[in-house]
């Protein structure tokens, strides 16, 4: 190696690494500033509702990460969401089982990815159209279930599901908690994490290195439907109640977090870390919109800013270490 | 007149240029030689101003001007003829040629003006070219004279060309020069970026050799040898360049033998023996099938007939997986687009395929992998980077080494090795053929595909030279000459061109 190529590796190295985690300072530059500016903003209360409303996003968000890392998107991530809510204060109903009930949501989270998985890898449809409009197929299916009317859960122990708490934080909370570690520890410690960054970051390469690269992609897919559907089913323990409807929101939310954290949309770069602190970092952003009475309009301006401005950052950085422009 | 002075351009961590000076006379072709990655390509880049240098400065007559764009450049005459051809294939030549300043009055194309314009052009240049032909119907060759047309409707006076002849047949080559040469005469200039130094004697005035991104020399071509730029490239003595590697003992197993692998389309009947200690190297021009043989070899594509065997034994991988578990890997061709993971650390590219053998129900074993990694990474000597080293930061020739690395960490029975110096400096490439014969002296079979003539004469045991998707013949590694090789890929002695005429006719009765 020249002496010219070591020293022009480390100044640009530095300057990455401090990049890296500019979702980090961000964050806790928001967090102080909140609480610096708003006495209503550091109480118990405030702090546990921000974590509470957020849960669903980030559970949902950990595994949604796990497809960008592969490469994919999915937007049909809503649809499972509803329909899994759906499913679950349905069989509740029918059978009063609340294991049953969630494993019924869960359920058809997995058979939704799977469907989704194969549409992107057998019928090898781009993942965004394939999602897009699988969706509409799954909101569908959520009015048929329904028979196009709101489920009630008459059952007001079945709240308890999400929202009993436990040291200080209700129960969809800690789920939510759970499920963050487990993505991580399978995105960073096993094999299969490995294979995902492969195939997301250069599939060829992935393939020609003896990864199945079918089967990783079909694996995320599963479980993204999964967490997704997981969270609908805390949803319906929630309000006590599903309604079908074919609102795409809760995607955007998701996929806003996981973006503005700092994954990749280009694939094979990403962390589960990440994708909480951003949905913290609009959590928070949002939070301070309500204490501060700012008008919603302006906010809007600003959510689409920031959101901007994280793929723009992502793609900077991409284009600087690649040589590419 | 056109100057670089003390030009230099990073990419990540690689140095493409290195405080380079040169200046091109005005009406004369001057070449740009050296070897892969030496620079050549980023000097023509900078001077047409795809580039912009990091320090230095371009000259144009005299004053010093910021090229920040092709656009600028081309308003001050200089343009660049890629190596991938930038036309629109859906649209006729005329079309392309006036791309961007067509004749117009007020927005309406006027097309007899046009036509004017397109006539006095090739008539001023005597460029040849059907004004109305669509260009994706034309050969490389034809386009590649619409490109040149384009260039000069824009006022071009100085043209970059990139690697022109690499994708042409000798005869287009040939043309290709004429054309240039008649250029010149009319006043254009001409900076030629090629690696075959061959048509660089016959065709520029004056030569820049550059080697690892400096500057070696900038001479005139009637002062160089064949020889003598071989050696201001490769910077040594040619000899001394690669390592002797050991004769294959008699009683050598072959690893693996194809019999009469066809591959529709890509290449057929090939059959080829590699014993256990072989290096067998496949030659030939790019496109005569030899990177098709080696992937379907490793199992990424396979095989319409012929069968092949591997240590004794039926060999048909339906994957790449299939391949490695059988103890076959791969250096792919080009090692950014089908080898590397750029964005990750030199460990996750080392141990990709091998997971397996540190993975305990699906959980790694990281420490395991941090030893085993270090070792194969030590192994191959790669320098100035560690294993938490994100791939990007490598140079070429780290990167290519990481990925002998991989394979070491698991030593295959076989090793395809695709170009296996692509794009690799002089240190790194002589480290790479000191692996490989160490390797082969082990008892591997190494089969190379390799589009560097010098190196397929200095590492192989044996050269199969293929032609049009067919084995064209077979050198021994230590008596071939260039002439030979060549012959064979070319097809130019008497019996092989007439086997050569025959099949181009039975392909126009298709």
């Amino acid at each position: 190696m020249t002496a010219g190529a070591g020293t022009a590796g480390v100044s640009p190295l530095r300057r990455l690494r401090l990049a890296d985690i500019g979702i980090l300072w961000i964050t806790v530059a928001l967090f102080v500033l909140l609480w610096q500016t708003s006495d209503a903003f550091l109480t118990t209360a405030n702090l546990r509702n921000i974590v509470d409303q957020q849960s669903l996003i980030v559970l949902a968000g950990a595994a949604a990460t796990l497809t960008l890392i592969s490469g994919n998107f999915d937007i049909s991530l809503s649809a499972t969401f509803i329909n899994a809510s759906i499913a679950t204060a349905l069989v509740f109903n029918d059978t009063g089982s609340a294991p049953l009930a969630i494993g019924a949501g869960v359920a058809c989270g997995i058979v939704f990815g799977l469907v989704n998985g194969l549409l992107v890898t057998l019928v090898r449809i781009n993942s965004f159209i394939a999602t897009l409009a699988s969706s509409f197929v799954f909101y569908g299916i959520g009015f048929l279930l329904s028979d196009r009317s709101i489920v009630r859960v008459q059952d007001r122990d079945f709240r308890q599901i999400a929202q009993g708490r436990d040291w200080g934080l209700t129960n969809a909370s800690w789920i939510a908690v759970v499920v963050v570690l487990a993505f991580w520890f399978l995105l960073e410690r096993t094999r299969f994490g490995r294979h995902l960054f492969a195939v997301g970051g250069n599939p060829e390469a992935a393939r020609l290195a003896g990864i199945r690269v079918e089967n990783v992609v079909i694996t995320t897919f599963v479980l993204t439907g999964a967490a997704s559907a997981l969270a609908g089913a805390l949803l319906a323990s929630r309000t006590l109640s599903a309604q079908p409807s074919d609102d795409f929101s809760f995607v955007f939310s998701v996929l806003t977090a996981v973006i503005v954290g700092g994954t990749s949309i280009a694939g094979g770069e990403g962390a589960v870390w990440r994708t909480v602190l951003g949905a913290f970092f609009i959590a928070l952003m949002n939070n301070g919109f309500n204490l501060h009475q700012i008008d919603p309009i302006i906010q809007r301006l600003i959510q689409g800013a920031v959101m901007l401005l994280a793929v723009a950052a992502d793609s900077w950085t991409r284009s600087r270490r690649l040589g590419t422009r | 007149m056109i100057e670089g002075r003390s030009l230099t351009k990073r990419f990540g961590g690689t140095v493409a240029l290195d405080d380079v000076t040169v200046a091109i006379e005005a009406g004369t072709v001057h070449a740009l030689v050296g070897e892969n990655g030496a620079g050549k390509s980023t000097l023509g880049k900078v001077l047409a101003g795809v580039y912009q240098p990091d320090r230095g400065e371009v000259v144009v007559d005299g004053s010093a001007v910021q090229l920040r764009s092709p656009k600028a450049a081309l308003a001050l005459g200089i343009t660049m003829v890629a190596q991938e051809l930038s036309l629109v294939p859906a649209r006729s030549v005329i079309d392309n040629v006036f791309l961007g300043i067509e004749s117009h009055r007020c927005g309406v194309l006027s097309r007899s003006e046009s036509h004017r314009r397109f006539d006095e052009l090739a008539a001023r240049y005597g460029v040849e070219a059907a004004p109305q032909a669509t260009v994706g119907a034309l050969s490389v060759a034809e386009q590649q004279r619409v490109e040149i047309l384009r260039a000069l409707a824009r006022d071009a006076r100085v043209i970059v060309m990139d690697e022109p002849t690499a994708r042409l047949s000798h005869d287009e080559g040939k043309a290709l020069g004429a054309t240039l040469r008649d250029l010149v005469a009319r006043g254009v200039t001409v900076v030629y970026v090629s690696h075959f130094l061959n048509e660089v004697l016959e065709l520029s005035d004056r030569v820049t050799v550059l080697r690892n991104g400096r500057l070696v020399r900038t001479n005139r071509t009637a002062d160089e040898q064949h020889r003598t730029l071989v050696e201001g490239i490769a910077g040594r003595e040619l000899d001394a360049a690669y390592p002797a590697a050991p004769a294959v003992p008699e009683e050598a197993e072959p690893v693996l033998r194809l019999d009469r692998l066809t591959r529709d389309g890509e290449f057929a009947d090939v059959s080829i023996e590699v014993r256990a200690g072989e290096i067998v190297t496949l030659a030939g021009l790019v496109g005569s099938g030899r990177t098709e043989v080696a992937r379907t070899v490793y199992g990424a594509t396979r095989p319409t007939s012929g069968t092949m065997e591997l240590s004794g034994r039926d060999f048909r991988p339906s994957s790449p997986r299939a391949a490695i578990d059988r103890g076959v890997a791969m250096i792919p061709e080009s090692r950014r687009t089908e080898g590397l993971l750029l964005m990750r650390p030199v460990t996750d590219n080392v141990s990709l395929p091998h997971l397996d053998r540190f993975t305990s129900v699906g959980v790694l074993r990281r420490g395991d992998e941090r030893t085993r990694v270090a070792a194969a990474v030590q192994g191959v000597q790669l320098t100035g980077a560690s294993i938490t080293t994100p791939m990007f930061e490598l140079s070429g020739g780290n990167q290519q080494k990481s990925l002998f690395a991989r394979c070491m960490l698991d030593p295959p029975k076989l090793l395809v090795a695709d170009e296996p110096t692509r794009g690799v400096d002089v240190g790194s490439k002589r480290a790479i053929y000191d692996l490989m014969v160490a390797l082969a002296s082990e008892g591997m079979a190494i089969l190379a595909v390799s589009s560097e003539i010098d190196e397929v004469l200095g590492i192989s045991h044996r050269i199969v030279v293929m032609r049009e998707g067919r084995v064209a013949g077979e050198l021994d590694g230590a008596t071939a000459a260039e002439a030979d090789l060549m012959a064979l890929a070319f097809g130019v002695e008497g019996a092989r061109a007439e086997t050569r005429a025959g099949r181009e006719e039975s392909r126009e009765e298709i």
